[in-house]
């Protein structure tokens, strides 16, 4: 990799194994930390929101002052001071040409491996990727590629700044519609402070043709990132949406709070992928990112699909339960997800099924890998309502302990209130037995190998849901975070 | 418990009866045994939960549980059991299983096993499923001329059966005439 000499490796006693670890240096454009109705003012007046945007944001705020932080998770979360952090940071935009992208953060992005120079990749001369990004640096979104493509179809994919702009009615109709403002204290927070995220819409009988990817990457010391999610399949449209995230090692923690809300129409399919790669802090569990999310997707309509597929390796905590109402009749939805955690990572992730409509389906496929003194915690919820006639939910979940000294824990609940359905659970908790292992290194593989191929053999049922590109990226980072785990 | 020492136990909750139910087990020393077990019946307006703490304090251990709980009528019925291995607890085996049946519309199941556990040189696993008697099975009896009625019986005893295998004659007896 190369390293330009406006990157600063930050972080002290971290090593070299997470490689996305830099800072760049772009001018940026802070508001005042701390958190009042003014700052939100402030944002609000910055972004030129119009004034129904900025009443749901006080809104937001007034309930999330009433509410305390959650205390349920498995996790030991430090005391976050909501008044230290900045809750808006933009890299300065060049107002004379503001269709030009500034250099510095183009190469954070090269350096990444996120394409946005969409001209380069038509002509051949980056590897031909057929992925549509939307970039999204500290706060903002700094770009969009393949736009004009998309909306020859009629889809808009645009960061959320923009749909507010263009688009009022559609974000004003969907907004908060499946997560509402005071849903939880970090939706709460979110739905007050948002800077900036994607939206998409897929039109009635759209299948959109290219991969649509949201790139979200914490830069900036000091911030947090309250990005926002809105994703939109109407009517038998299809999509496959995929979510990256990186930021520099910092020897403090930064907070991350997202919603992703998901609105599947009738006969819509839409597959949401997600690699998370958060800093994860450092060996002695020094700094990392707290990512404390909620992300939720409805099937509205009849016959409507929905899939989850997670690789969670980074962030010093992740509170993350991808779920799914299945309200229309016969619509399905599925889980997979691989939590990895290693040094002092802690994890409380999982899902929620709830199922209204009737013949309802999901599956729930969840690995949990932790070694070193990691915690990892898989929490469900699968609820059956009285009108789910037919109903059917399949769950597994199972973790992989490496080393004595981390925990896999298994905190299932499966509520049901009608006869006509069945919902079965298993989960199995054991370590890399010493037989397979001895198997590999009598055959001339030596241990290292042998568990990142035995890991790899758990993970791959999940794996091999990830799109090809992000599953290729997913197998690096697992091999990667398994380095040094044993020995 | 001491080394060495196993502990068999067996609940059983007859219809008409509403009470939390508290229980913890800890397995203290190496090479203990525990295998718990249990049925509950709800009727009517029954509100019945079981809160099962099994703890594995030392190495060694090994544990089981078998739940078997039916609810019907207006009924509610809650497991929350746990299995905890502590830190250090090597060589630790732990099975956990709960099944229910949901025999009416207005009654309701809730299951939590959970898994905490803190050692790696463990085999812990748990299940948990939630469903309602079979309808082929009960038409391959009805076909065969038995009544509906029996069937059903027949349906709700095998599916008890694990449990009521551990009990004295008088109490099966009791149980199945609840049925």
């Amino acid at each position: 990799m190369q390293s330009a000499k406006n990157d600063i490796p930050v972080g002290t006693a971290a090593g070299s194994d997470y490689k996305e670890g830099f800072v760049t240096q772009v001018e940026q454009d802070f508001v005042p930390k701390g958190l009042s109705e003014e700052i939100i003012r402030t944002i609000s007046a910055r972004k030129g929101e119009p004034q129904w945007l900025l009443d749901f944001r006080l809104d937001a705020f007034r309930r999330w002052q009433k509410m305390t932080p959650p205390t349920w998770g498995h996790l030991e979360l430090p005391e976050i001071d909501f008044q230290e952090i900045i809750y808006y940071a933009a890299p300065k935009r060049d107002e004379d040409r503001p269709t030009e992208i500034d250099p510095a953060l183009m190469e954070t992005f090269d350096k990444l491996g996120i394409p946005l120079h969409e001209r380069e990749v038509l002509a051949g001369v980056k590897p031909k990727s057929n992925v549509a990004v939307d970039a999204v640096f500290d706060s903002v979104s700094v770009a969009t590629t393949f736009r004009k493509t998309l909306s020859e179809k009629g889809i808009i994919f645009c960061s959320f700044s923009e749909a507010v702009r263009e688009h009022p009615d559609l974000v004003r109709r969907y907004l908060a519609s499946v997560v509402p403002a005071g849903d939880n204290f970090y939706a709460a927070l979110n739905s007050a402070v948002f800077s900036d995220g994607s939206f998409c819409y897929i039109p009635k009988g759209v299948k959109c043709p290219m991969d649509l990817s949201s790139y979200f990457r914490i830069n900036a010391s000091g911030t947090g990132q309250f990005e926002r999610t809105l994703i939109i399949a109407d009517e038998a449209s299809s999509l496959s949406y995929m979510e990256g995230c990186t930021a520099p090692m910092r020897d403090e923690h930064q907070l991350h709070a997202a919603v992703v809300e998901i609105i599947v129409e009738k006969d819509a399919d839409v597959r949401y992928s997600t690699v998370q790669n958060w800093y994860p802090g450092d060996a002695q569990g020094r700094g990392g990112i707290l990512n404390l999310v909620t992300k939720r997707g409805i099937c509205r309509g009849e016959g409507s699909h929905l899939s989850w597929t997670q690789v969670e390796t980074g962030s010093a905590i992740t509170w993350k339960y991808p779920s799914t109402i299945l309200k229309g009749d016969n619509s399905s939805s599925e889980f997979y997800s691989v939590a990895m955690t290693g040094h002092y990572q802690q994890a409380d992730t999982g899902t929620k099924m709830i199922h209204l409509g009737r013949n309802t389906r999901s599956r729930i496929i969840s690995k949990g890998i932790s070694s070193g003194h990691s915690q990892n915690s898989y929490r469900g919820l699968v609820h059956i309502g009285a009108g789910a006639e037919g109903a059917r939910n399949y769950s597994q979940c199972d973790s992989l302990l490496i080393g004595s000294d981390c925990g896999a824990h298994t905190f299932p609940v499966i509520r049901s209130a009608n006869p006509a359905a069945t919902v079965e659970h298993e989960a199995t908790t054991s370590k890399i037995s010493e037989q397979q292992l001895f198997y590999c290194n009598q055959r001339g593989i030596p241990p290292e190998d042998a568990v990142a191929l035995i890991v790899g053999g758990y993970a791959r049922e999940v794996l091999q849901r990830l799109p090809m590109e992000f599953a290729v990226e997913a197998q690096k980072l697992l091999s990667l975070s398994l380095e040094g785990a044993i020995g | 418990m001491l080394p060495g020492e196993a502990l068999r136990l067996t609940f059983v909750k007859l219809p008409g009866l509403s009470v939390p139910v508290e229980t913890e087990v800890l397995l203290a020393q190496c090479g203990c045994e525990a295998d718990v077990a249990g049925l509950y019946l709800c009727e009517g307006d029954d509100r019945f939960s079981l809160k099962l703490n099994l703890r594995h304090e030392a190495g060694e251990c090994r544990s089981r549980q078998l739940f078997k709980g039916m609810a019907s009528g207006n009924a509610r019925a809650l497991f929350d059991g746990r299995v905890y291995v502590a830190h250090g607890a090597q060589k630790t085996v732990a099975l956990q299983e709960n099944h229910s049946l949901l025999l009416d519309a207005a009654a309701s199941v809730e299951s939590r096993p959970q898994l905490e556990i803190y050692a790696d040189d463990v085999e812990c696993s748990h299940g948990a499923t939630v469903g309602s008697l079979d309808a082929q099975q009960q038409f391959y009896m009805q076909s065969r001329g038995i009544p509906r009625e029996e069937a059903l019986r027949l349906q709700k005893i095998s599916f008890l059966s694990p449990v009521l295998e551990r009990l004295p004659e008088s109490l099966v007896n009791e149980v199945v005439s609840r049925l």
